[in-house]
């Protein structure tokens, strides 16, 4: 095995549980050194309501969130540093499609419940020739409840005050049936200003989901 | 035009194309831009090619347009350079130009720190006089920093260009251009001699997309610099399908600093053995130090150390480093005394009084020819051509006797 970003050979490390077949193997894309230079947000500190580092208590974003109605519950696993600038430059900017497993051993969600992607428009999948979000979370299974349409402007070229101005452009695929469904996890790349992720929550509610609604990302 | 000889993406293409060649990105499983065909299958069905991905994605719907690059204007006598070769230079600049003139590709085999850059001018110049251009190419970004001064000066009135990646596009048409290795992968038949120097630098040797590169950007003969030729270039050379010329000598004359090996189990990073530290005190108090280390992990611990345990600027620096310039610029000007520094670094820089100290020097990471090039950087200069290189190693290896032997061999000469 060799890891997805620098190619060196990755050392598997067999756990009597995996060897035993009660735990499954969960093989590293990445290897030791290129994974420290991520910064893991430490969930004890974290804002309790976006999950960003360094915030014990509901930070300004959120409270601000929360005037507006119910706020989204979310966990990230990384903070936005250099190094992980410089991956999703490599995934998202080039477009190398290689690079979709790298998390997949970390990118679990820290609940359980029906997990959805926040697909990408039709425009940047025919770009890229893939679904940025898709790809990161392909090693679990997706309910692909949500569907984008095509707007003016990505969101990486916007300012704060124009993400946060962005009209609802989700909205649930026809023919979906909650059922019983209690808890959707909704899940993304990456959580900026919140935008994206609230408007997805709408579009549920929206739609008539009555149960839980929380939200999972690789990046605060 | 600018984009003369290039070959550019339909990303890349802002302006009329309607002159250039149009090709497929890919084509029977090929990428036409790097020759590579590893390629991969995106979730849409289609592929692209990731090994020149960080010039741009070529994708199998990815147009690539060829420029012609057509022959320019031929000129008087374009160099300017007022210095004098010795007579070993003079003969060795004659033996390019033969080479040139019979179309067949040159070797110039010669110790870091010889003049080879000034052995090129007479045949870039010959090129450049009949109105064919010129390309420069080296391994790393430093080495082109270092080297398109340089030749601007010589050929001061010779339109140039520096390429490399995130320069800013040029402007106008040029007959010489300086880039990085790499950036050969935009050109297509586009130089009528191309110069590789340092060619066994790391990534060149093991990267089979830049072999490609540089047959496909020239269209004339090519120059290999080396001082450490790859098997390839003296095999090529020996069967005579090259042209090859050895120097020696340093221009100084002087010649190169043996390494001595010193086998120690030490604990690097984690404690500098004492001993060391006397060592490394005892050669700051008449020269510079550029530290060698095989593993970019062991940077930080090791400049700590040092730091605490050494009162003179000390530096750590790293190919990824965003202060690199800076830092090299602070050794060059002796602001900084000791630099520890991964093998990214060792080529392209010349300080006079510079000893060197290779830790790690069993380690696999370091070949032969990196071995040799390291230990190059001292003794470059005629007033300290003995500066001290010492290898430390746990081990003896193959790697750290071959290089041994040829630094011997070469000043046998
Ligand atoms: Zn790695
Ligand atoms: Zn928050
Ligand atoms: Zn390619």
């Amino acid at each position: 095995m060799r890891c997805v970003l620098c190619r060196q050979l990755v050392q598997i490390t067999w756990t009597l549980p995996v060897i035993l077949g009660q735990r499954r193997l969960r093989v590293p894309q990445l290897c030791a050194a290129c994974l420290r230079t991520f910064a893991p947000i430490v969930v004890a500190t974290a804002c309790p309501g976006c999950g960003r580092a360094d915030s014990p208590t509901l930070c300004v974003d959120c409270q601000r969130w929360a005037r507006q109605g119910a706020l989204l519950h979310h966990r990230a696993l990384f903070s936005y540093n250099a190094a992980m600038k410089a991956f999703i430059q490599q995934y998202k900017g080039l477009g190398d499609w290689r690079l979709h497993t790298a998390f997949q051993a970390q990118l679990v969600p820290p609940v359980s419940g029906v997990i959805v992607p926040l697909t990408s428009e039709p425009a940047h999948f025919i770009a890229r020739g893939f679904d940025p979000v898709l790809g990161l979370f392909a090693h679990l299974s997706l309910h692909l409840w949500l569907q984008k349409t095509d707007t003016s402007t990505p969101q990486a070229q916007k300012n704060r005050a124009g993400r946060l101005a962005t009209p609802q452009s989700f909205s649930v695929r026809s023919g979906v049936v909650f059922g019983r469904t209690r808890r959707v996890i909704l899940v993304d790349d990456l959580y900026t200003t919140g935008r994206t992720l609230y408007h997805a929550a709408a579009a549920l509610r929206m739609a008539g989901f009555r149960g839980e609604i929380t939200s999972f990302s690789l990046i605060r | 035009m600018w984009y003369s000889g290039m070959q550019l993406l339909d990303t890349e293409v802002d302006f009329d194309s309607s002159v250039a060649q149009a090709v497929p990105g890919l084509a029977d499983g090929h990428c036409q831009r790097c020759g590579q065909s590893a390629l991969v299958q995106l979730p849409s069905g289609d592929y692209y090619c990731p090994h020149c991905i960080n010039l741009g994605r070529v994708t199998s719907r990815t147009t690539l347009y060829r420029f012609p690059a057509p022959q320019l204007p031929s000129v008087e006598w374009p160099l300017t350079w007022k210095g004098q070769l010795t007579a070993q230079q003079t003969a060795v600049a004659a033996a390019l130009v033969a080479s040139l003139q019979a179309g067949r590709d040159h070797l110039l085999w010669a110790v870091t720190g010889a003049g080879k850059t000034e052995i090129l001018f007479p045949a870039i110049a010959t090129v450049l006089a009949a109105g064919g251009r010129v390309g420069v190419a080296a391994p790393r970004l430093d080495v082109v920093r270092e080297l398109a001064p340089r030749l601007q000066v010589a050929f001061a009135h010779t339109a140039m260009a520096i390429r490399y990646g995130g320069a800013p596009w040029p402007q106008r048409t040029v007959a010489l251009t300086v880039l990085t290795t790499h950036q050969l992968l935009r050109y297509h038949q586009a130089f009528d001699l191309l110069v590789i120097d340092e060619n066994d630098a790391f990534p060149f040797a093991h990267d089979p997309a830049l072999w490609h590169a540089v047959s496909a950007a020239s269209r004339g003969p090519k120059l290999w610099l080396s001082a450490t030729p790859p098997t390839r270039l003296r095999q090529a050379a020996q069967r005579g399908t090259m042209g090859l010329s050895i120097l020696a000598r340093r221009f100084h004359g002087h010649p190169l600093p043996v390494p001595r090996i010193r086998i120690q189990a030490l604990h690097l990073p984690q404690r500098i053995a004492p001993q060391l530290i006397r060592q490394l005190q005892q050669i700051l108090m008449t020269h510079q130090c550029l530290l060698f280390v095989p593993d970019i992990a062991w940077l930080a611990p090791l400049t700590q150390q040092l730091q605490t345990a050494i009162t003179t600027a000390i530096a750590g620096v790293h190919a990824a480093d965003a202060q690199r310039a800076e830092k090299v610029a602070a050794f060059r000007q002796g602001r900084l005394r000791l630099l520890v520094t991964t093998t990214i670094l060792e080529r392209g820089v010349t300080i006079p009084r510079c000893a060197v100290v290779v830790l790690g020097a069993d380690s696999a990471r370091f070949d032969a020819a990196a071995l040799i090039q390291m230990a190059g950087r001292a003794g470059r200069s005629a007033d300290s051509p003995d500066d001290p290189v010492w290898f430390y190693a746990r081990h003896d290896t193959l790697a750290l006797h071959q290089a041994i032997r040829t630094i011997r061999q070469l000043n046998a000469r």
